[in-house]
């Protein structure tokens, strides 16, 4: 084989946070000239390769060679001189600037000094034309873009740098089908230019028309790179999958399915939910599947009365309801739950203390009438460290004084001592230790044995496999498959979550 | 040796909270601001006028009037918001009192005030605009219907027996009643911020809104009760004031305003909501009208003054902001 030198270069590349490792003794390499896409299950470290390369995380251990010269990157502008440019899952533009702004925000063409706007204009129309995008008015304000456009401008902003290395980053999650062509257009024509570029995505499709190498990330691990062809779809989900089951779950309880608690029809929010159609009853843990942001959040958002503007019917108990906020949806006929998804903004109040943190969502049931009662308060704080096996030092303590495990349990007691029917969680075991886990997990079945209803989200699919009575995998807004029983597996979720089934064609919206 | 063992304890045992700290050293620059007024006077005068009880009590009394605005002003900068509209609710509300007349006086300017503060707490929490912005703008409001109503002169009405016993009369010869309505004001903010539901969602949404109403707080209605008990102090400040000088007149609460936000501060509260204890406002309006008295005993000039008071200030949320920054 007469492979060309590799244009960049990593070696022994680890990063860690925390007790987590993100990546771990990676090598990479990529050319030019070639398309190159990396793939792998959430949470696979593919987005920690992708910062490393551009600046803007340092790695731990290991070192990169650019053009046989080895290079740090100590920030993203260092990284962008270096010539590679990314263009990041989340849209980096300044939202009030205008398009040209944007496009020509990091070095803009200046006159005696001052930007010249004029040139800004004409080097902006320059980059928004070569990717067909013509339409696009250089001078109107990004906030008025729909999502598409304002995606293409990422892409031309990117342009404007003069990449030798681009790095797509779910580039095209939020493009319609005729700018995808587009891109797909310019980045065959970028690759004639001797270009090299990385290539993130989900979806397999894009992947076989555009790629020529593939390579397969797991748990941090970098685990095979091959060409274009080389492998099946289903081969390259056995290199995503193929992982060995750690963490014990409780055991399932077999019976059948119980009726239905919540009802939930033609439940739709915006472009984010597409008529969600869910049911689960008492004794039930549903999973929620699927890639991250296909609309798992927005849902249990929507069922919790945080969304303005929700359509649908939501049905508890044979009644309608319509929870028009997290008060009334914690103390309605069936009293729900949410553990959210970011514990530290959302879930807790870090610098108050844990017991006044662990009575926040119960304040009703601790006072009579608008005095707390300071007993009542001591005691159900008590019960529920000790029914949790929250390690803490003193209650009193503030509660960001605890680990992350510690703090999880602190919300999930908060919640229980609001007694709910219906739990939704919300990728409870994010950044946990493995301990911690088990002992949510088995809470959770306890719970359920109880007669709660819970609706859990998680992006570690081992988790919903282990827990789930039933996987609901949701796909763009919408559920795409009900797994059941011994349905429920790894590739069978990644198969839904992929939407392998689908045409290629429908998978823009 | 257990002398020693003793020592190595006591330490621990006074330890500080850091809610507790800016309340010492407010508390300490109190004593330091007497010391060195002491001083002065002792040193041009050779008597210490300040030490003396009657000087004392006759600060407290003055210093009520900025107490009970502070007061409410605090609950509302808990919240993470500002209400700039006190001046003219206060002024508002004294010239109702004293327009209005007979028994129903004192009613009608805390009604102003309530009214106020639940207009800007829709404003505020239903509305969501900005409190900067929207008491400000009902602070113009105010100050335009007041002007409209007395045409721009001070009104001839004037205070009520009831106003004038509360603002001015003392108990005994001794203890003044504004202190003793002061007093009053206190512990029921107090008890407000220590003991109910309410005051641990106050805390809860300076805190983090977010987490406060997803832990089903109903953070739109603990805003307007904040807002709304805020301008119900700003009224009864404004009818004591009323009281005290027997009668209303323009502008009367402008001097109100940013002594009442600085007493706070000074106070340990956190200008951006959630953290700080009472305790700390009352010492903080001590200080504040101490500082005033004092610098005024000295015969320091105007100009001085401001700037000495100003320096007070910034000094202390310094020290204030480093210690945050090494807890935090």
């Amino acid at each position: 084989m007469l492979e060309p030198a590799p244009f960049f270069a990593l070696e022994n590349i680890s990063k860690h946070y925390g007790g987590v490792h993100a990546l771990r003794d990676v090598d990479f390499e990529c050319s030019r000239g070639s398309i190159h896409a990396v793939l792998g299950e959430n949470g696979a470290g593919k987005s920690t390769l992708m910062k490393i390369m551009a600046g803007v995380v340092q790695p731990d251990e290991g070192r990169m060679v650019l053009e046989g010269a080895p290079v740090t990157f100590p920030n993203p502008s260092a990284a962008n001189r270096a010539g590679i440019v990314c263009i990041f899952q989340e849209l980096s533009l300044m939202p009030e600037l205008t398009v040209a702004d944007n496009i020509t925000l990091s070095s803009p063409p200046r006159r005696f000094g001052f930007i010249d706007s004029r040139a800004q204009r004409r080097c902006s129309e320059e980059l928004l034309a070569r990717i067909g995008c013509e339409d696009i008015n250089p001078l109107s304000r990004v906030s008025d873009l729909p999502l598409s456009r304002r995606q293409m401008v990422e892409i031309a902003k990117a342009l404007g740098r003069d990449p030798k290395l681009l790095i797509l980053d779910e580039a095209t999650s939020a493009l319609t089908s005729a700018d995808v062509d587009r891109v797909y257009r310019m980045l065959f024509e970028l690759k004639a230019r001797d270009l090299s570029i990385l290539y993130i995505s989900h979806r397999m499709h894009e992947i076989e028309a555009l790629a020529d190498r593939c390579s397969v990330f797991r748990n941090g691990r970098h685990i095979e790179t091959f060409a274009k062809g080389a492998r099946s779809r289903d081969e390259i989900i056995g290199l995503m999958i193929g992982r060995e089951i750690e963490g014990q779950f409780p055991a399932k309880p077999r019976r059948p399915r119980p009726a239905s608690l919540i009802t939930i029809r033609d439940l739709s929010w915006e472009s984010r939910l597409n008529g969600i159609g869910l049911e689960a009853g008492r004794g039930e843990i549903v999973g929620l599947g699927g890639l991250d942001g296909q609309g798992q959040k927005e849902l249990l958002l929507a069922l919790f009365g945080v969304l303005r503007g929700v359509r649908g019917t939501v049905t508890l108990e044979g009644e309608p309801t319509a929870a028009s906020s997290p008060k009334a949806a914690k103390s309605g006929r069936a009293r729900m739950a949410l553990v959210p998804e970011d514990r530290k903004s959302e879930g807790l109040i870090l610098s108050m203390s844990i017991a006044d943190n662990i009575a926040m969502a119960s304040l009703d049931r601790l006072s009579h009438g608008m005095f707390m009662d300071p007993g009542r308060t001591r005691l159900a704080v008590e019960r529920a460290i000790e029914q949790l096996r929250i390690k803490i030092g003193d209650a009193a303590d503030p509660v960001s004084t605890l680990s992350g495990g510690n703090q999880q349990k602190v919300v999930l007691a908060k919640w229980l001592a609001t007694n709910p029917d219906v739990i939704l969680l919300n990728d409870p075991t994010r950044g946990i230790d493995v301990g911690t886990k088990q002992e949510i997990y088995r809470l959770m079945r306890a719970l359920t044995e109880e007669g709660a209803c819970i609706l859990f989200y998680s992006t570690d699919y081992e988790e919903l496999i282990g827990c789930c009575d039933r996987v609901a995998v949701m796909y763009d807004g919408r559920i795409v498959r009900e797994l059941e029983g011994d349905a429920i597996t790894e590739r069978n979720i990644i198969a839904s979550a992929l939407n392998i089934a689908e045409q290629p064609e429908t998978a823009h919206v | 040796m257990s002398r020693t063992a003793d020592m190595t304890i006591t330490p621990r045992g006074l330890r500080l909270r850091p809610d507790d700290k800016p309340v010492v050293f407010a508390a300490g620059f109190v004593l330091l601001i007497l010391l060195v007024g002491t001083g002065y006077t002792l040193y041009t005068q050779g008597s210490a006028p300040l030490l003396q009880p009657q000087y004392l009590v006759q600060q407290l009394q003055v210093g009520s009037f900025l107490g009970i605005v502070a007061a409410g002003l605090m609950v509302v900068i808990l919240l993470g918001h500002i209400d700039l509209s006190v001046p003219w609710t206060l002024t508002a509300a004294a010239m109702m009192a004293t327009a209005v007349g007979g028994p129903w006086a004192i009613p009608a300017g805390i009604a102003i005030g309530l009214l106020v503060g639940i207009v800007n707490g829709l404003g505020v929490a239903y509305l969501r605009v900005p409190s900067m912005i929207f008491t400000l703008g009902m602070n113009a409001v105010m100050r335009g219907l007041m002007v409209a109503h007395t045409g721009g002169f001070a009104p001839q009405t004037a205070a009520t027996d009831l106003m004038q016993y509360l603002a001015v009369s003392r108990i005994g010869g001794v203890i003044p009643v504004a202190l003793l309505v002061w007093l009053m004001v206190s512990v029921a903010v107090v008890m407000i911020l220590t003991c109910t539901t309410l005051g641990r969602s106050i805390y809860a949404i300076g805190n983090r809104e977010r987490a406060a109403y997803l832990s089903g707080i109903d953070t739109n209605r603990v805003i307007l009760i904040a807002f709304a008990l805020s301008g119900a102090a700003a009224g009864l400040a404004g009818v004591l004031l009323a009281g005290y000088s027997t009668k209303a007149y323009q502008g009367m609460g402008d001097a109100y305003l940013l002594p009442a936000i600085a007493a706070v501060v000074i106070g340990g509260t956190n200008i951006l909501g959630g953290r700080g204890r009472y305790l700390g406002t009352l010492v903080g309006v001590i200080l504040i009208v101490l500082l005033n008295s004092v610098l005024s005993i000295m015969q320091i000039p105007e100009a001085g003054r401001q700037i000495i008071y100003g320096c007070v200030i910034i000094s202390m949320l310094l020290v204030y902001g480093r210690g945050a920054r090494v807890n935090g």
